[in-house]
């Protein structure tokens, strides 16, 4: 605990080094703030495209259609299909999802709310988003290749990502941009563990933190633990391409000892699937302690729901398994990942129920970030029952590779951690910049994106359940799925609703930060909490804490009876308040 | 930054940067891990091996850089020694030592390869030479890395003893050493079986 003071660093003066070459955290997470609402908006336009396609096999894309494909009159033709699931997964996962969770709050958050004046690593952090940033240039610019981007899927299995599968450029650059993007998580990763080992305020124990940062810790040590493994896949299938080495190619292609595509499988999901949680833990820290701000309460069981995200951490590091049940691995194999899947369930719902008890009887306020948090608690929990199906080995054979696995990462990664990131960008807006983002509009662009999104990936499951396979440019050739048609126009019909609902968050972000004018200075702790970082002007000075503060107590300390008159919330730098 | 530092900053800084320097080392650990992981797969499940008729590769050179990596491992030791007393002199040589012996393990490297190839072992010649190049490739990449980093020691070894440096001493000589041990994992799993 607080090992040692960081100096008060001198304010920087010139343009480039406030903003673009900044060693401010505060600074390093706006900038991967915009970097993933950018990349938000690209796979989500890649999105719309694969989903008019499905529901309108042939037909032109709207306005953007004739200028993107002239060739074919506007349709999608079926290559650059496969490269625009390819591209959105990719997209959406690590340049959209990572960047905003990590990227932005995890910088932003983490020194504010364990009383630190910056990251331990300044200018690690720096180079983080420097690297993350020609990571994207690659990738993006990986669309422009003559033979087009990668198309091997998300996951690029081979064979399909090998030179015989797509002998492009763009694999190529696929692999080398996410190989970067590597690097640059596991200099964050260094640094926030680091960060939140060695500079927590004085008096803040490991329980005391509050569980945004703590699951933003967990995050950053499976980071740095699983993330190597895919960048040892990754470099063996870049050497593959770039060097004509033979790990992935099996049988006739491999002229001499043959290469195992499975080999890439098992190493792609030894990281892909502690990666979910990755993706997931910050946004359920964010929002267990949202849900216990706006409840007004204490959050219910704080220590267990810490302990259960630590022992999914460790749980999520043995059931890769279960991504591969189809791949004719061991009966024995199979049986011992379901167990093992099936036994995430229990600290899940630990600390599902730690959500509810602590809402239960709370004085709810449904300002925005309040029911972006409740919609987390609903879209969560369908995502995670629906993957007891695909847990289970004989379900899962029936449904591997259908549109319900489809469905069901969407409600677990995408709707959920989409949600969490949203509300924490509601709430932590005027600590970021100053100013409130409108209140009406976020409950209109709550509304919207939550209606869409559930009849998007409800609508995924149900069409999945029946049998429509993924990564398929037309499953309509096939007779049986030709009924499927018209709930595949309902999912296109609210998958553009859901674009559109996010038209409004666009203005609302931009015009907030750079138009609107507040009448008076937003306070210091508008929405009356008692963390660290609300103890400080918003938006927060450079140097965060001009006196390092002594913490007291944890950070959920709310509604306490013992309060003087008109108090409901203590600091954490405050004495717990006795009768 | 241009007080003295105090006891509680030097340690405060020891142990920020051994902390990094361990969750790094954890992750090289994993990158390393997974490549061998992959090695013993193939090693497993083939029937004869070398597999398809490919020559053995012999243990002369493997071994020559297994004893350079060592003795550059110990000659850091004994930098390390050296510097902790102030020694400035045996410092230079030990430090001149370290990176010569860096070197060299690079130079039998290039002969590695170069044999390899006279074996008729390309790297795209199958799944068999595949590993071997991969594998030390990888290596090789980070014992320049290696080496890089131990040029930040020059000047700490002209200037001699210096609080301040302690820890990149520390943490410079933790990652040349995992990378021997590394090499030690790999001579034994990929050369000797």
């Amino acid at each position: 605990m607080a090992f040692f003071e960081q100096h008060i660093h001198s304010e920087p003066k010139t343009f480039i080094s406030k903003y673009i070459f900044s060693y401010d955290h505060k600074v390093i997470g706006k900038q991967f703030l915009w970097y993933g609402i950018i990349g938000l908006g690209l796979g989500g336009m890649m999105a719309l495209m694969i989903r008019w396609t499905l529901a309108f096999p042939g037909e032109a894309f709207p306005i953007l259609g004739n200028l993107l494909f002239p060739s074919t009159g506007g349709v999608v033709p079926p290559d650059t299909y496969a490269m625009l699931f390819t591209m959105h997964g990719t997209i959406m996962i690590f340049y959209a999802i990572t960047p905003i969770l990590i990227g932005a709050f995890g910088n932003y958050l983490i020194p504010l709310q364990i009383g630190a004046r910056d990251m331990v690593f300044p200018l690690l952090n720096m180079l983080s988003f420097w690297i993350a940033a020609a990571s994207a240039l690659i990738l993006v610019a990986s669309l422009c290749l003559p033979l087009g981007a990668a198309a091997g899927g998300w996951t690029s299995y081979p064979t399909l990502s090998t030179l015989i599968g797509s002998p492009g450029a763009g694999q190529t650059l696929w692999t080398l941009a996410l190989f970067l993007l590597g690097v640059s998580s596991t200099m964050g990763a260094v640094n926030y563990i680091t960060t939140v080992i060695v500079l927590r305020a004085p008096g803040m124990g490991y329980f005391d933190m509050p569980l945004s940062v703590w699951g933003l810790w967990l995050t950053a040590i499976l980071n740095a633990i699983f993330l190597p493994v895919l960048g040892a896949g990754l470099l063996l299938l870049l050497f593959d391409r770039v060097f004509g080495t033979t790990f992935f190619l099996a049988g006739a292609a491999a002229t001499t000892g043959t290469g195992d595509p499975i080999l890439y499988q098992h190493v792609f999901w030894i990281f892909g699937h502690p990666e979910v949680y990755i993706l997931i833990l910050p946004a359920w820290g964010i929002v267990s302690d949202l849900l216990s701000f706006f409840a007004r309460k204490p959050a219910f069981g704080a220590k267990a729901t810490a302990l259960s995200m630590t022992s999914i951490t460790i749980l999520s590091t043995i059931v890769y398994g279960h991504h591969m049940y189809t791949t004719q691995m061991s009966p024995l194999l199979t049986q011992t990942f379901m167990t093992l899947t099936m036994t995430i369930s229990i600290p899940s719902a630990i600390f599902f129920a730690n959500w509810l008890g602590t809402i239960w009887k709370g004085s709810i306020k449904f300002d925005t970030p309040m029911i972006f948090s409740l919609g987390v608690v609903f879209v969560f929990g369908l995502g995670g029952l629906t993957g007891l199906y695909l847990a289970t080995v004989t379900t899962d054979l029936y449904l591997h590779d259908t549109y319900f696995v489809v469905g069901h990462f969407h409600y677990t990664m995408a709707a959920s951690v989409l949600l969490g990131g949203y509300a924490a960008i509601y709430f932590w807006m005027p600590k970021m910049f100053g100013k409130f983002l409108n209140e009406f509009w976020g409950k209109v662009h709550f509304w919207i994106t939550m209606i869409g999104l559930n009849g998007v990936f409800m609508g995924m499951m149900i069409v999945g359940y029946a049998g429509m396979h993924r990564r398929l440019y037309n499953p309509f050739v096939y007779e049986f799925m030709e009924r499927l048609i018209p709930i595949n126009a309902f999912v296109t019909y609210s998958a553009l609703l859901m674009g559109l609902g996010q038209i409004p968050f666009v203005i609302n972000f931009v015009y907030t930060i750079f138009f609107k004018k507040e009448k008076e200075p937003v306070s210091d702790n508008p929405w009356n909490v008692g963390t660290l970082e609300w103890t400080i002007p918003s938006p927060a000075p450079v140097y965060n804490f001009k006196e390092i503060p002594v913490v007291k107590c944890g950070p959920h300390e709310l509604g306490n009876p013992n309060l003087p008159e008109g108090k409901d919330f203590q600091y954490q730098t405050e004495e717990i308040v006795e009768a | 930054m241009n007080q003295v530092m105090t006891n509680k900053d030097f340690e405060a800084k020891q142990l920020t940067s051994s902390i990094a320097m361990i969750v790094l080392l954890v992750s090289f650990t994993m990158l390393f891990a997974t490549m061998l992981l992959g090695f013993s797969v193939y090693r497993l499940t083939v029937d004869v091996w070398p597999p398809m008729g490919m020559p053995r590769i012999p243990l002369t050179l493997p071994m020559v850089s297994t004893i350079i990596i060592a003795l550059s491992s110990v000659a850091l030791v004994l930098f390390e020694s050296a510097f902790n007393k102030h020694n400035t002199k045996a410092m230079r040589v030990y430090f001149a030592l370290t990176y010569l012996l860096g070197l060299g393990f690079m130079f039998v490297q290039w002969q590695l390869w170069n044999s390899m190839a006279a074996m008729g072992l390309q790297a795209s010649g199958g799944v068999f030479p595949s590993l071997f190049y991969a594998l030390t490739w990888t290596h090789a990449a980070h014992i320049v890395l290696g080496l890089i980093a131990l040029l930040f020691l020059l000047p700490v070894s002209m200037k001699g003893y210096s609080m301040e440096k302690v820890t990149w001493v520390q943490n410079v000589s933790k990652f040349w050493h995992f990378l021997g041990v590394v090499w030690l994992v790999m001579f034994i799993v990929m050369f000797v079986f």
